[in-house]
Order: C-alpha cells, then sequence, then structure tokens
C-alpha cells in the first residue's frame, strides 16, 4: 500500500511499481489508509510523513497497532531529524527520501518483506511451544 | 568447571595417599617396622588434612558465590535507584509547572465572571503549556518504555554502507542548512551484516542527530566503515564539535544523562543505543576531549552468534 | 500579606520562573527571575532582596552551592529552597548554610506564600537587630 496525499506522486509510484510486479495499492489519505487495512491484507505500506488531516506519524502508530507485523517505510520529501528518529523510534522499517528512485524502494520494499516474513516465523515458533 | 576442579584437587590427595600407603605396605613387607609407622601416620594425616582442606576451599567458593551474587544484586538496585531517581526529576519538572498554570488559571478565573481579553490569552496561553507538558511527561514515559522493552533484534543481512548513506541523507538537509558537511569514507567492499537493520538506523540516526548538535554551525561529521580483525565492522562518526569533558564521558551512556538545558532531550539516546548494539552483539566506545570534538566507534559482528541476549 | 517583600526566583525552567512570577506579583509581592545560580548571585550584588526561591538542582551551579554563595553576599537575605526530593542530608546542609527552609516542588501557592511570609517576618526582625546594634555607640578600645 502506498499512502500519500500528492496524486500525481501516488499515481506514478503506483503505475512503476505494477510495472516491477509489485501488487501496489495506492491511498491518499492516513484515514482512509487504515480503513482499508481493516478490509484487505498488505505486507507493507509506503507512507508520506507529511499529509493532512492523519499526518504519516500518526498513521504510523496506528498501523503499528492494528497490524504490529506490518512493515512501514517512511516517505519523506523534507528529510527531518525529528521526523526521522520519530518513525524509526515508532517502528518505521525505513525510510526514502522524494524523489523516490525505484531500484532503491524496490530494494527497501523487499527488506521490508522479509522482515515480515522472519517475523512470522518467529511468531509462529514461540506459538507452537 | 567446578566438579572438574574438584575432581582434580581429589584426585591428587587420593594418588598422594595411595602412594604412601603403598610406601608403608613395602616397608611393612620389608619388616621396617619404624618406617612403616612413618607410613602409616603419614596416609592418616593426609587423609584428614584431605578432607578438612576440600571443606575450607568449598566453603570458601560457597561463600565467594554468595558474595558475588549480593554484589550482582546490589549494583542491579544501584542501577535501577539511578534510573528511578532519574525518572522521577524528569517527570517532576513538567509536573511542577502543569501545578503552577492550573494555580495560575485559578486565579484568573477567580478575579472576572467573564475574563477579560487579556486574561483570556493568558488563559490560552496556560492551557497551551499544560498540554505542551503532558506531551513531554509522554515522550519520557515512551522513551522509558522503549528502553525498557529491549526489543529482540530480528537478524537480516545488510548493507551497512546503504544503511548509513540512507540515514545521512535524511540528516543532511537540516545539516546543510547549519553549515554542517557530512564526510563519506565508506570502504568499497564492506561485507554484508547480519544485523537488525531497523534498529541499527535508530542508532546511526542518534549518533548523527548529536553530532549535528555538538557542531550546531559550520563543521564536519565524518562517517567512515571499514572491516577489521576478527570478522568485524568498524562504523565511526567523528565530529568536530564542542567535545565531551572527562567527568562527562563516564556517563555519557547513562539513562538520562544529558548536557543539554532542561527540557530539551531526554538523555536516553544514547543508553538506547548502547543497549541496541550490545544486543546486536557488537560494541559502541566513545573517545573525546572537550573543544575537539568526539568520535564514536561501533564494533559489529560480521556474524553475531545465534541466542545471543 | 506584607507587600513590600522582594523576591527573587531562581530557576533554570523557563516557563516555570515566568508563571510564578505572575502568580507572585498577582499576591502584591515585587518578584524578579533569573535562571541560574551565576546570575542569581549577579543580581543580589545589584539589588537587595528579602526573600530568594531556589531550585535545587540546575546544570552548571546547584541550588546549594549558590546558596553558599548567596548568603556571603547578604547574610539576612532569606533563602528557600525548591527541590523534586527530600532527603535528611540535603535538609541539615541546608540549615548549616543557613537556608530558611525548603519546600518541595510542585508546591501549592498558599502553601509557598505562607513561607515566603514567615521568612520575610524572620529577615525583618534580622535587619531590625541588625540596624539597632549599629546604631548603639561602640567603645573604642583606645
Amino acid at each position: 500500500m502506498i499512502v500519500d496525499d500528492e496524486l500525481d506522486f501516488l499515481e506514478t509510484i503506483v503505475k512503476r511499481l505494477k510495472r516491477r510486479k509489485v501488487d501496489a495499492t495506492g491511498i491518499d489519505s492516513g484515514t482512509k489508509a487504515l480503513e482499508l487495512l481493516e478490509q484487505e491484507h498488505f505486507d507493507v505500506v509506503i507512507l508520506d510523513v507529511r499529509m493532512p488531516g492523519m499526518d504519516g506519524i500518526e498513521t504510523l502508530k496506528e498501523m503499528k497497532k492494528k497490524r504490529p507485523l506490518l512493515e512501514v517505510i517512511m516517505l519523506t520529501g523534507h528529510a527531518s531529524i525529528e521526523s526521522g528518529m520519530q518513525g524509526m523510534q515508532y517502528g518505521a522499517f525505513d525510510y526514502v527520501m522524494k524523489p523516490a528512485d525505484i531500484d532503491d524502494l524496490l530494494e527497501k520494499i523487499q527488506g521490508a518483506y522479509e522482515r515480515k516474513a522472519l517475523h512470522e516465523e518467529k511468531v509462529r515458533e514461540t506459538k507452537v511451544i | 568447571m567446578r566438579e572438574f576442579q574438584y575432581f582434580a584437587r581429589n584426585l591428587y590427595w587420593y594418588s598422594a595417599t595411595i602412594l604412601t600407603a603403598g610406601l608403608f605396605a613395602a616397608l611393612w613387607l620389608i619388616q621396617e617396622t619404624a618406617f612403616a609407622a612413618a607410613a602409616l601416620g603419614i596416609t592418616f594425616l593426609s587423609f584428614v588434612s584431605n578432607r578438612a582442606l576440600t571443606r575450607r576451599v568449598e566453603k570458601a567458593s560457597e561463600q565467594k558465590r554468595h558474595l558475588d551474587q549480593q554484589l550482582i544484586q546490589s549494583q542491579k538496585l544501584a542501577a535501577i535507584g539511578e534510573l528511578s531517581s532519574g525518572i522521577a526529576h524528569e517527570i517532576n519538572n513538567p509536573l511542577a509547572i502543569i501545578g503552577q498554570e492550573t494555580e495560575w488559571i485559578w486565579h484568573l478565573l477567580k478575579k472576572d465572571s467573564l475574563p477579560s481579553p487579556e486574561a483570556d490569552q493568558e488563559l490560552r496561553g496556560s492551557l497551551q503549556e499544560i498540554v505542551r507538558q503532558v506531551d513531554r511527561c509522554k515522550e519520557i514515559t515512551h522513551k522509558l518504555l522503549d528502553f525498557a522493552r529491549k526489543k529482540e533484534p530480528l537478524i537480516q543481512k545488510a548493507d551497512l554502507n546503504k544503511l548509513i548513506e540512507d540515514m545521512a541523507r535524511l540528516v543532511e538537509k537540516e545539516a546543510t542548512q547549519n553549515k554542517i558537511r557530512i564526510v563519506r569514507d565508506y570502504q568499497q567492499d564492506l561485507p554484508r551484516v547480519e544485523t537488525d537493520p531497523p534498529l541499527l538506523r535508530q542508532v546511526v540516526l542518534n549518533l548523527l542527530n548529536n553530532a549535528a548538535h555538538a557542531v550546531e554551525k559550520d563543521g564536519t561529521i565524518t562517517i567512515s566503515t571499514q572491516e577489521s580483525a576478527n570478522n568485524t565492522v568498524e562504523l565511526v562518526f567523528r565530529d568536530t564539535g564542542c567535545g565531551i569533558s572527562k567527568e562527562h564521558l563516564d556517563k555519557i551512556f547513562d539513562p538520562f544523562f544529558t548536557t543539554k538545558p532542561t527540557g530539551k532531550g531526554t538523555g536516553l539516546g544514547l543508553s538506547i543505543s548502547h543497549g541496541i548494539i550490545t544486543r546486536l552483539g557488537g560494541r559502541i566506545s566513545v573517545v573525546s576531549e572537550v573543544g575537539k570534538g568526539a568520535t564514536f566507534t561501533i564494533e559489529l559482528p560480521v556474524k553475531p552468534l545465534r541466542g545471543e541476549p | 500579606m506584607p507587600s513590600s517583600a522582594k523576591v527573587l526566583i531562581v530557576d533554570d525552567e523557563e516557563r516555570f520562573r515566568i508563571t510564578l512570577r505572575k502568580l507572585l506579583t498577582a499576591n502584591g509581592l515585587e518578584t524578579n527571575a533569573v535562571g541560574s545560580g551565576r546570575e542569581a548571585i549577579e543580581e543580589l550584588k545589584q539589588q537587595p532582596y528579602d526573600v530568594i526561591l531556589l531550585d535545587v538542582k540546575m546544570p552548571e551551579m546547584d541550588g546549594i552551592e549558590a546558596l553558599a554563595e548567596l548568603k556571603k553576599i547578604s547574610k539576612n537575605v532569606e533563602v528557600i529552597i525548591l527541590t523534586g526530593h527530600a532527603s535528611v542530608d540535603v535538609a541539615v546542609e541546608i540549615m548549616r548554610l543557613g537556608g530558611y527552609e525548603y519546600l518541595l516542588k510542585p508546591c501549592p501557592m498558599d502553601e509557598l506564600l505562607a513561607k515566603i511570609e514567615s521568612a520575610y517576618e524572620r529577615k525583618t526582625a534580622r535587619d531590625e537587630r541588625l540596624r539597632k546594634a549599629e546604631a548603639t555607640p561602640t567603645n573604642p578600645s583606645s
């Protein structure tokens, strides 16, 4: 899932990811993203930090509450140290700066996906015990 | 290990005893009664002293174990005591402010039934301050819980140069505004390291953030990576900031230790970073002199042992 | 409430001293505020104060050190220590250095005002005695 209020950017990214065979869905607000999370399954979320209404960090916190195993990659145009530290503290996997290089983004998505799988395996292991 | 020591010690005495007994038997056969009696005496004595000695050694070991345990316990309690007083002080300041703002609000409300525009401004100001202080407390408790939670590292292979570079770019925009240069000196063929990438990102951001604060304006932060002996990777963060004094160096990784003015920074960043690096099987150290900047070095094993605490 | 008491607030938390100053002024006390022990010493050198409210934990110079220094400048000034924590050792030290008393932070206004008042009373009594002592002619030991 990609969450960004900049519609042009959103469309471009979704298209490019789809071309690289990534099952991508674009959403333009934090609140809508949370709603969608309830209905559909997602492995990785790419989340813009600055959005009107519910901002990136708030959305990140809520997402992690609902789906703790979901991996989130923060997207930032403004690159502030403060938001970076906040994001990492609240459990973001990584940060990408806009404009986003598609190969870089794909690599990060791969890493996030791998992490989710590892995490799920760990949870399964502890459940069996 | 202890069992082996015990066994070895006993073996010595038993063999001494047996040899003496053998000597006694041999002498008896040769009918050297006097020597035989002496040998018997020695045998008897060695048995007795063996038992006595072993018992004393055991008792001493037992006492040492007790003392060690007590020392660890009192160290733990001392650490908890320090941590608690740090927390209490950090939370108490915001509480004092909140208490005072509410007193002021009461005062303003007592004067007029309808607050004058100035009083209205004051009321809003006080309420805003209360919200600010509550947020401050929230940050402290959250960071504390973070600190206490000790997230188990989830190991993935990571390209550290890329990881650091990503974080450096995040810091760079703000840094260049303050004329702070970030210089990279990455070893090109750095081996991929088995580590927990998001946790490591937190540490890197923390160090870069601290470096930027120390430099303030017009300075350099140099990041270098290199492989070193024993399958380890070294990450070095050097800044040309104000440096750290000798007295502070000892406490720099302590929770709540901060040289920032009150209300800015909780002083937990470095202690959290230290905890993370330790859990990743590595070491973090610092070298610094006042006025000469600071150098933080992280050493990480390329392949940490599984099941590392 | 003897409104002529002059009070100096010493605390490193800006908002704390701003609001405290507003509160004390609203209760008729002439109040000033500074942010560190060093500033307090400079301020006391410039003008006299009756009561000083001194935060015990401050960066650079802590409250106890500041107390000693302030008493050197003005023997009769009454210093009330504000602390987040009370301990017997600290209390004894405060007494030894001539501090008036300590108060726990956060502190309700009425308690603080009462303490300031009694400290001020003690000071005026001491000032009186000192004035009388100076007025009495001393016999020169020739």
